[in-house]
């Protein structure tokens, strides 16, 4: 007899709309499970969404991290199957300048085989020929298969999946306090930031994937788990540079990535350790401005003379992987804690740790341990089946949806939404002019990807994201929200709060042309608007 | 080329120097790097204006309403009331900041999505004024839908403005009552005779709201401007632009321009119109804020980081960078001012506004033509 | 080097600012909804096409190449140059029979020159001219440009160049495509200006078309070799420090603007020495190098048409600063508007009403001028503005070979 639930009892909750959650919430769901998924902003807001876009190929850690490397390679090709709309399979290089060490390409070529990622040594001639805008000094490259991915997109096909498979999902909602009696888990208390209204939830098992925020969750739950906070900061280039992702062929460091994402492209990253009180609310600063500069122009001369659109930091949520407290042993591997095996904290689960590339296997271990935990035995089917957008079914009727509309639109459109294309109406005109954004494209986000805001529209579509940076098309779009929502004044403060968000990422690196915008901008929004 | 002056900026306060100048029979050339922020205008001015503007543009056939001295008030398209001093004709201005309206029909071409008719309802039902949004279409209307990207304030006007019988007709029908109609500023491209005619046409009060840029009455202003100063003599150099100047002793002696290359241009006096970092009458570099013809002295904070308000709706410390002049609006070049060469508009340091750059630039015709 | 040290992008497309103004400018815009518009098709798409090829849009060979998205541009953005650049670049499709035909001015005019007469004949049957608009897609409406029945080469060769020998000042003349072999007389008018102003005239070495209708027909690698052609012809003479002259504002600024830009042919040895022949006068007589005597019974009212490439070159002011010198001449500058015809535009058949309906503007505010006839420095304008409003467009040129006192300004020059 199938079981009979309540309205707020579910199988299991997921805390955290990141990649890791909307990922864990899909495969539970796909596993049969009530599921409840809770963010209490929007998707990948946190470090899901700040990082590189880098669908690594696991090069990066070959030499340093093995297991991780090998995850990497697995996971890459994992996704280039079922999040084809999501991925940019561009390849990568690691290339060696004059003053790096020749020697380390050797070790670092067998590293990559040992660890099963194809490796191929090129003449700089050749790697000069496929990126014109590499370093045209390099004396050395490796081809490796990196690419890059849209987390936003990722994330978002993700959710969509996990509601086509029955989930429940709330964003805008925060967990306030985690509901226990003795040593077990009962369930979570919501607040509403949309409403307003409190409520609580119920499940056997509640799933830890707040990242870094995760840490705090923890303690309301009464367990710690050893976060470290790094900050990582980067630069968005108004266009794309290269379309080959460029790395160094040495030891991990700083600004030594630089991938083509989209329309631009984006060079990365700091690292500094930062104060979990200061995760929050991150902000590049003018010696990180400097350090991506001159270490990026290394990468790709070019891009000292490139427009630069943001500047932006994440934070990583490094985990030690013992129960080191001082953090002397951090891994960037995948972290899976069952509270009751290592607390006595009876159906709470935290996953965390590893990288964005490799959200799906870590759902699958969470999965895994939510379902033994639940006492039930069901296999993952997320390695196999495709993402909401990657179908290949949907091709045919794509093409005839679109045939009759310009070229740069079918392309804009099928780019970001792969075979859901089909699903957008028409709409009259371009809302985003940068990126070639419909209204016909906005419409069908804001009626199927719980969309609030201005900003949440912007991770799923890209409105706002192009060169003028929400100059012409907030006010537009935010018509379009006041209309689907029917509250004028809470798209017009949405507005502010939207172009507010735009100038943080303006101001680290607002001189030139990206000063000259902002000041359009100004013009439009203060004075002919009269905001 | 000679001229007696040689204004370098064709925006509002270039074109105003030049017409005014030229009227009063002094030979003026205007360099102009393409078209200007009058193409981004809110359709009024705010800030203390000049009496002399409102005759200088009536006799270009751009009529000014309001008062240069004092306050009067026009609703914005994001709902609010803004004070302004002087507007175009299409503008309705308000003594208080409250619509005189009883019931109010907002009319939008249908498809239009850069004018917020939810803003503006909002901001009136905030009045207590009851209002409808409707929309209206013409069959001209349907080949701009069909583009992806010309459903805009120009490409409409340019098929409304030949058909203002047409559209009032269409407004008329949507009309139950209303006393005013708000519609956004799509009329009026090349005269303002469309806008006059809708007004005519239908029996309430017409009010023109401002529209996502370009600013339809913005572009004929300027054009009407132009022509006047034209007609009146001047010399208009239309997408042309000063890329170097010889100073010597205090002085300025020629002007290079991009188009003319190794044709110099000189004059008695020479006016910096050149606005701000949009028209790059300044320029920036992750180091300094400079201004880049001359090389005059710019008032503005050393350190970047100190260029910015975090809100980005507070006063921005970059916008009111500027060059620095003496009390006869000559700039400064490392400390001396040039004597043959004034700063009028929006290039001066300080607060910028409409009213600013009219005053500076009448203050500039006053000491060349007495 | 300091970092960002430069205030713009090193990438032109990346100074738009996106304020539409382009498209507000644009004319193609108003009359052709499949043409995305100058700030979607350029500074946009190439952020696009950066990103994917396949963003590229084969609707932009809407694009009129008339430069007025550059014009406006407050952010000096090439637009019209990176909307070309990507059909070069980018387009996949051939160019067709007729745009062949249509582009190889030099090659057409050369063919038919010696049977003129029976081609003229053939050309405006109406026949012939249906036939070419079913088979060649070459519009019906168009009444081809007449061929001459003896070219300017061979009229200078034999009637010119042996008394050009008495001139010690000497300029050499680009005669281009339409002079040399629809109308000599503006070139039989140059010579005739520039001897009275005491200078010679010489021919350079093997003129080609410039190439601008090859570049506008997708033919970008046929127009690079008579920009290289044209560019060793030119540079020969320049390095002798002699000015080259030309009457065709489109000649012009294709030879020092889109040689470069587009077609990637150094010319920075001879770009300045390449002139209008407006400007060249212009300059020398405002400076009091030459002089300039007038007829007394020359009394006319001309309408001053500025043609878009010239408008782009900026040196309008040269052509109208020349006519408003003639004392008898009551001169109206008419509102700056495209005629629609750009070169071989408006002579497909596809773009025949959009070139008519471009032009309109320009139409009415001719008819309104009521003047005598058009000045205009433009060939294909002249074509247009001929065929869509009857009346007479004239060369500045050849208005002063008309007004001037020719012996008395030979004269006032010894």
């Amino acid at each position: 007899m199938p079981k009979s639930y309540k309205d707020n009892e579910f199988d299991v909750i997921v805390i955290g709309g990141g990649i890791t959650g909307a990922g864990t919430a899909r495969d539970c769901a796909m596993r049969g499970l009530k599921v409840l998924l809770i963010e209490r902003h929007d998707i990948a807001t946190g470090a899901s969404g700040r990082n590189h876009g880098l669908l690594h190929s696991g090069a990066r850690y070959a030499v340093t991290d093995r297991e991780s490397a090998s995850e990497c390679i697995e996971e890459n090709m994992i996704l280039r199957r079922i999040a084809s709309h999501c991925v940019d399979e561009t390849d990568g290089f690691f290339i060696t300048l004059p003053e790096d060490d020749l020697e380390y390409q050797a070790k670092f070529v067998e590293s990559c085989t040992a660890a099963g990622i194809r490796a191929e040594i090129i003449d700089p001639e050749e790697a000069r020929r496929l990126e014109p805008s590499v370093n045209p000094d390099l004396i050395g490259a490796v081809r490796v298969p990196d690419g890059s991915v849209d987390p936003f997109r990722l994330c978002a096909a993700n959710m969509l999946d996990a509601k086509l498979h029955g989930a429940k999902v709330l964003v805008h909602t925060e967990v306030t306090e985690i509901i226990k009696e003795g040593d077990t888990v009962l369930g979570v208390r919501t607040v509403d930031h949309v409403s307003g209204g409190a409520q609580e939830w119920y499940a056997p098992v509640t799933v830890n994937a707040g990242g870094i925020w995760g840490h705090g969750i923890a303690e309301m739950a009464g367990v710690q788990v050893g976060m470290f906070p790094a900050k990582g900061a980067l630069l968005i280039f108004a266009h794309r540079v290269n379309n080959i992702v460029i790395n160094r062929c040495r030891k991990p460091a700083n600004a030594d990535i630089l991938v083509p994402g989209d329309t631009v492209c984006i060079i990365g990253t700091t690292s500094t350790r930062v104060p979990y009180e200061e995760c929050d609310n991150m902000k590049v600063t003018p010696e990180e401005v400097d350090l991506l500069l001159t270490e990026g122009a290394k990468l790709a001369p070019s891009l000292a003379t490139t427009r630069i659109l943001r500047a932006y930091a994440g934070v990583r949520p490094l985990v030690s992987a013992d129960n080191d407290p001082t953090g002397r042993n951090i891994s960037r591997g995948i972290v899976c804690l069952d509270h009751e095996e290592r607390d006595g904290l009876k159906g709470f689960v935290t996953i965390t740790g590893g990288k964005l590339m490799t959200y799906r296997l870590m759902a699958e271990k969470a999965a895994d341990v939510v379902c033994r935990k639940l006492g039930l035995e069901r296999a993952c089917q997320t390695a196999v089946t495709p993402l909401p957008g990657s179908e290949l079914g949907g091709f045919r009727e794509t093409v005839k949806k679109l045939w009759t509309m310009p070229t740069t639109y079918q392309k804009a459109t099928t780019s970001r939404a792969g075979a859901s294309a089909r699903n957008i109406e028409k709409g009259v005109g371009l809302v985003c002019e940068c990126e070639e954004v419909s209204s016909g494209e906005v419409d069908y986000a804001i009626r199927n990807l719980d969309v609030h805001s201005l900003t949440d529209l912007r991770r799923r579509t890209r409105v706002g994201m192009g060169t003028c940076q929400g100059e012409l098309c907030a006010c537009r779009a935010a018509g379009m929200l006041a209309a689907a929502h029917g509250c004028a004044e809470r798209a017009r403060d949405d507005m502010r709060e939207f172009m507010n968000e735009r100038w943080k990422g303006n101001r680290p690196i607002a001189w030139g042309d990206t000063l000259r915008e902002c000041e359009f901008t100004n013009w439009i929004y203060n004075h002919v608007l009269g905001l | 080329m000679k001229f007696q002056v040689i204004i370098i900026g064709g925006g509002l306060a270039g074109l105003t120097a030049g017409l005014s100048l030229q009227k009063k029979g002094v030979s003026c050339a205007i360099i102009s790097s393409g078209e200007n922020a009058l193409h981004f205008s809110s359709g009024s001015f705010s800030g203390d204006c000049p009496e002399e503007v409102v005759p200088l543009f009536a006799e270009a056939g751009v009529v000014l309403k309001g008062n240069p001295a004092k306050d009067s008030w026009r609703f914005t398209p994001s709902g609010s009331m803004q004070k302004v001093r002087l507007a175009f004709e299409d503008v309705t201005l308000y003594e208080e900041d409250k619509i005189k309206a009883s019931k109010v029909l907002i009319a939008n071409p249908e498809g239009f999505i850069d004018f917020p008719t939810a803003f503006i309802a909002d901001g009136l039902s905030q009045q207590g004024v009851s209002c409808k949004v409707k929309s209206f279409s013409l069959p001209c209307l349907k080949t701009l839908r069909e583009s992806p990207s010309e459903m805009r304030s120009v490409g409409i006007a340019k098929k409304l403005d030949c058909r203002i019988n047409e559209v009032a007709g269409a407004i008329h029908k949507l009309l139950d009552g209303e006393d005013l109609v708000v519609l956004p500023q799509v009329f009026g491209l090349t005269s303002p005779e469309p806008v006059r005619a809708l007004r005519d046409a239908v029996p309430a009060e017409i009010s023109f709201i401002g529209t996502m840029p370009p600013s339809v009455p913005g572009i004929r202003v300027q054009m009407q401007l132009k022509k006047a100063f034209e007609k009146a003599g001047g010399t208009f150099l239309m997408g042309d632009t000063a890329v170097s100047a010889e100073i010597s002793d205090g002085t300025v002696r020629f002007i290079r321009t991009r188009n003319l290359d190794s044709h110099i241009l000189t004059a008695d006096n020479y006016i910096l119109a050149s606005g701000t970092f949009f028209s790059k009458g300044l320029s920036s570099t992750m180091q300094k804020i400079y201004e880049p013809l001359f090389g005059l002295d710019v008032d503005c904070p050393t350190e970047r980081t100190q260029w910015y308000s975090e809100d980005v709706f507070a006063p921005q410390p970059y916008m009111a960078a500027g060059v620095v002049t003496d009390a006869d609006l000559h700039p400064l070049k490392d400390g001396q001012p040039v004597t043959n060469l004034f700063a009028a508009g929006s290039i001066l340091a300080g607060e910028k506004n409409a009213g600013m750059a009219l005053t500076s630039t009448f203050k500039v015709v006053k000491k060349i033509a007495l | 080097m300091t970092l960002q040290e430069i205030t713009g992008s090193a990438h032109n497309f990346e100074e738009c600012m996106k304020c539409t103004v382009c498209t507000a400018y644009c004319p193609v815009v108003p009359v052709n909804p499949r043409y995305p518009g100058p700030k979607q098709a350029g500074p946009d798409g190439e952020r696009l096409r950066l990103k994917d090829p396949e963003f590229f849009d084969e609707a932009l060979k809407y694009c009129l190449n008339c430069k007025r998205c550059e014009v406006v541009c407050p952010s000096g953005v090439n637009v019209a140059d990176i909307i070309q650049e990507a059909r070069i670049r980018y387009s996949k499709s051939k160019p067709k029979l007729r745009d062949r035909i249509l582009a190889s001015t030099d090659f057409m005019g050369s063919m038919v020159r010696p049977i003129a007469p029976m081609v003229n004949g053939v050309l405006s049957l109406g026949l012939t001219k249906s036939i070419m608009d079913g088979v060649l897609a070459v519009d019906k409406h168009r009444t081809f440009p007449k061929y001459s029945f003896e070219s300017f080469e061979g009229w200078f060769k034999r009637n010119a160049e042996a008394s050009q020998k008495q001139y010690k000042e000497k300029v050499a003349y680009f005669h281009g495509c339409y002079v040399g072999y629809n109308f000599p007389q503006l070139g039989k008018d140059f010579v005739k200006v520039m001897n009275a102003l005491g200078i010679g005239v010489e021919l350079l070495d093997k003129e080609k078309c410039c190439g601008v209708a090859m570049i506008s027909n997708g033919m970008s690698e046929a127009a690079r070799k008579n920009a290289l052609n044209n560019s060793a012809a030119i540079a020969k003479v320049a390095a002798s420090g002699m000015r080259v002259l030309a009457t065709s504002s489109t000649c012009t600024f294709t030879m020092r603007d889109e040689y470069p830009e587009l077609l990637k042919v150094d010319n920075s040895a001879w770009r300045n020495s390449l002139l209008l022949a407006t400007r060249f006068i212009y300059e020398a007589v405002s400076s009091g190098r030459k002089k300039l005597v007038f007829r007394d019974s020359y009394k006319a009212r001309i309408a001053y048409h500025t043609p878009c490439h010239l408008e782009k070159l900026g040196w309008g002011i040269f052509s109208t600063g020349l006519i408003k010198m003639i004392p008898g001449v009551e001169l109206i500058h008419l509102d700056s508007n495209c005629c629609g015809i750009a070169g071989t535009y408006g002579f497909k058949k596809e773009n025949y009403e959009a070139s008519q309906a471009i032009g309109k503007a320009l139409f009415d505010d001719i008819a309104s001028a009521a003047a005598d006839f058009v000045a205009c420095d433009c060939e294909t304008c002249k074509w247009q503005i001929e065929m869509s409003t009857g009346n007479k467009v004239l060369h500045p040129v050849s208005i002063l070979a008309e007004a001037l006192d020719l012996d008395l300004t030979a004269e006032a020059n010894k």
